[in-house]
């Protein structure tokens, strides 16, 4: 209690920084797709309107959102449950010689995407590969770090012998996975899956070289209306709608997250 | 009659072990029973109920389950459950759920399988936790919730592998109180392992496991009254050793010549066990008499060791006397030390050892000491 007090106007004045490092950057796209005109040299916009949404509805920005969240979907149904067998493979020690898989697994994170979605372009359009799929698999592949490595930690911190238990108590081997350590590995599994999901949802280099400029997302819209328009409303609405979704998620999740605990704790 | 179950010539050796973890354990447990098999650390006793359970496979032998080979049968087929050490409560479930985990296995529908539970839970004393979480209990409250949840599984054989360990002197004799009242309400078939002499104390009978062999399986009293061999004496504890020989029946040692009890059937080099309980402490003019080396406190008693004149200077014998609290012998002090009659003296076979010193480096501490053996006893 005494601590609580004692730190009480520290943690007060680091929580405002951690806001204000996060909404700072996003108050000049807010402006922007408010604003119906706004000059470079006025600190505020002129007039306010909703030009940027009606140009970003105009350029498919509803069908694009959904393209994202298929790919994130796609890319998550993939890369979670392996990253789950690797986690779980790892954090229980279950392999003799962890370092060569765990090496193999990271090295998507090493490579830049650029680099590989330029490489693997070539031999995907010579394999005949549809370009949804490709773009499917090889997010996945950079995703299965992120999956691996959160469900390698939480593992760690699952009691293996937990299985065992309900092996004894009667699940199969596959019921002990399903009924016990999966459910107790909740949270890990929803970061991982989390995290995959925005891999698929956020990708722009593998999306645009290995797609061919075919699928497009949310990402490839907002590049384009940035780097060809120059029209900072339109840019500035697609950056807060492909934004919004996924906070809005974290926020649910979040949410639900702290009901659990305090439906625990009661 | 068929046993509940049965462990036919068990023998298993861990991957890379030279020597077999288990060899050729036989062990049956009556239907209703309660078995404890009694070890030190390291002697086998979690590797044999993995090997019941079906969690580990042996390198040969059977489990029998009904007369039935159950070897083939994976571990959630066979009609056993275990207990282990941690209480291993499934985090995400609840307190109720986790009770009533094996019934949902089972298909049995949520209410009656959490009707049913709550029975179990009522049974431990438990029964308004049942919404809480597990991280929200005591250790004690855990391993209840987990007797719960085992007895709810409502299996053939329950396995118990050192349940209470873990808990302070308190809480495990009111899980011991606890383990009882669950038997007169339900009368489950058990195996207990245990290094703990009042918990192996709660069953029939007990198996004393000794670096993988089963030295006796008796009732607990023929452990502290008739050990089999020095091993399990050991593992029991409090016996005072005195090496000799025996011919027809009467022991003779340092101490004198002692009849031994009719059963005790040993003959030739013999060491002669008796418990520091049923010696006494007498006037000087006693039979055998010696100096006071040392008085120590032994939980509510005090052990008082006696250096014995009888032997000569070069073979001196000492003896531990266990006395109530209040002695006023200090170290120095002459004292008569009075020898039980034959039912209060055992012996067994002075095991034979090429280098007399694996003997004293195995054991405990000495109760007697005879220098010409260089060892215990």
């Amino acid at each position: 209690m005494r601590w609580r007090t004692a730190h009480q106007p520290r943690l007060t004045v680091i929580r405002a920084l951690l806001v204000f490092w996060l909404v700072v950057p996003l108050t000049p796209l807010v402006l922007w797709a408010g604003a119906s005109r706004w000059s470079g040299t006025v600190r505020l916009p002129q007039d306010f309107g909703l030009r940027g949404w009606q140009e970003a509805l105009d350029a498919g920005v509803i069908a694009a959102l959904v393209r994202s969240g298929l790919l994130g979907v796609a890319v998550a149904l993939i890369a979670t449950p392996l990253g789950v067998m690797a986690g779980r493979a790892l954090g229980w020690r279950l392999l003799r010689r962890p370092a060569l898989p765990s090496v193999v697994l990271l090295a998507p994170v090493v490579l830049a995407p650029f680099a590989v979605a330029m490489g693997l372009d070539v031999v995907i359009l010579r394999l005949g590969i549809p370009g949804e799929i490709a773009v499917v698999l090889v997010l996945s592949v950079f995703a299965l770090p992120y999956t691996t490595f959160t469900m390698r930690a939480t593992y760690l911190g699952l009691d293996p012998d937990l299985e065992e238990q309900a092996r004894v108590l009667g699940a199969s081997a596959r019921q002990a996975r399903r009924r016990v350590t999966l459910p107790a590995a909740t949270t890990g599994l929803a970061t991982a899956t989390g995290l995959a999901f925005l891999v698929g949802w956020s990708d722009y280099a593998v999306t645009l070289l290995i797609g061919g400029g075919q699928i497009v997302t949310a990402p490839m819209l907002i590049g384009s209306a940035a780097a060809g328009s120059g029209n900072d409303a339109l840019s500035s609405t697609l950056a807060i709608s492909a934004s919004l979704p996924p906070l809005v998620a974290l926020a649910v999740f979040t949410y639900a997250a702290s009901r659990r605990r305090t439906a625990a704790h009661s | 009659m068929t046993a509940a179950l049965h462990l036919s010539s068990i023998t298993h050796r861990h991957p890379g072990d030279d020597q077999p973890t288990l060899a050729d354990i036989d062990l049956e447990v009556q239907d209703g029973e309660m078995i404890a098999v009694l070890g030190p650390s390291g002697s086998g006793k979690t590797t044999l109920l993995r090997v019941a359970a079906g969690l580990e496979r042996p390198m040969s032998g059977d489990v029998l389950l009904d007369g039935t080979s159950v070897l083939d049968v994976p571990p959630e087929r066979r009609d056993l459950t275990v207990m282990f050490q941690k209480p291993h409560l499934f985090p995400h479930l609840s307190v109720l759920d986790n009770v009533a985990f094996a019934d949902r296995l089972r298909r049995r529908s949520r209410t009656e399988s959490r009707a049913a539970a709550q029975r179990y839970l009522d049974l431990v004393q438990l029964g308004d936790l049942g919404r809480r979480r597990p991280r929200q209990l005591s250790g004690g409250q855990e391993q209840r919730v987990a007797l719960a949840r085992a007895l709810a599984a409502s299996r053939r054989v329950m396995l118990l592998d050192e349940p209470f360990s873990a808990l302070d002197t308190n809480l495990r004799t009111s899980m011991h109180q606890l383990l009882g009242e669950v038997r007169a309400a339900l009368d489950p078939t058990i195996v207990i392992v245990t290094h703990d002499l009042d918990e192996a104390g709660l069953a029939e009978r007990v198996g004393v496991l000794v670096e993988g062999r089963i030295e006796q399986f008796d009732t607990i009293q023929a452990l502290y009254t008739a050990p089999k061999t020095l091993a399990v004496a050991r593992l029991v504890g409090g016996f005072n050793e005195v090496t000799g020989t025996v011919e027809s029946g009467v022991h003779h040692s340092s101490l004198g010549s002692l009849v031994l009890p009719a059963v005790a059937d040993v003959k030739g080099s013999a060491i002669l066990l008796v418990r520091k309980e049923r010696l006494g402490l007498v006037d000087a003019e006693a039979s055998a008499t010696g100096r006071v080396v040392k008085v120590r406190q032994s939980g509510p008693h005090q052990d008082v060791v006696v250096e014995l004149d009888r032997a000569p200077a070069d073979r001196r014998a000492r003896v531990e006397v266990e006395v109530r609290l209040g002695t006023t012998l200090r170290p120095g002090d002459r004292t008569g030390v009075q020898l039980p009659g034959p039912d209060g003296l055992w012996a067994v076979d002075h095991p034979v050892v090429e280098d007399a010193s694996q003997i004293s480096h195995a054991t405990s501490e000495p109760a007697i000491f005879d220098s010409t053996t260089r060892g215990r006893g």
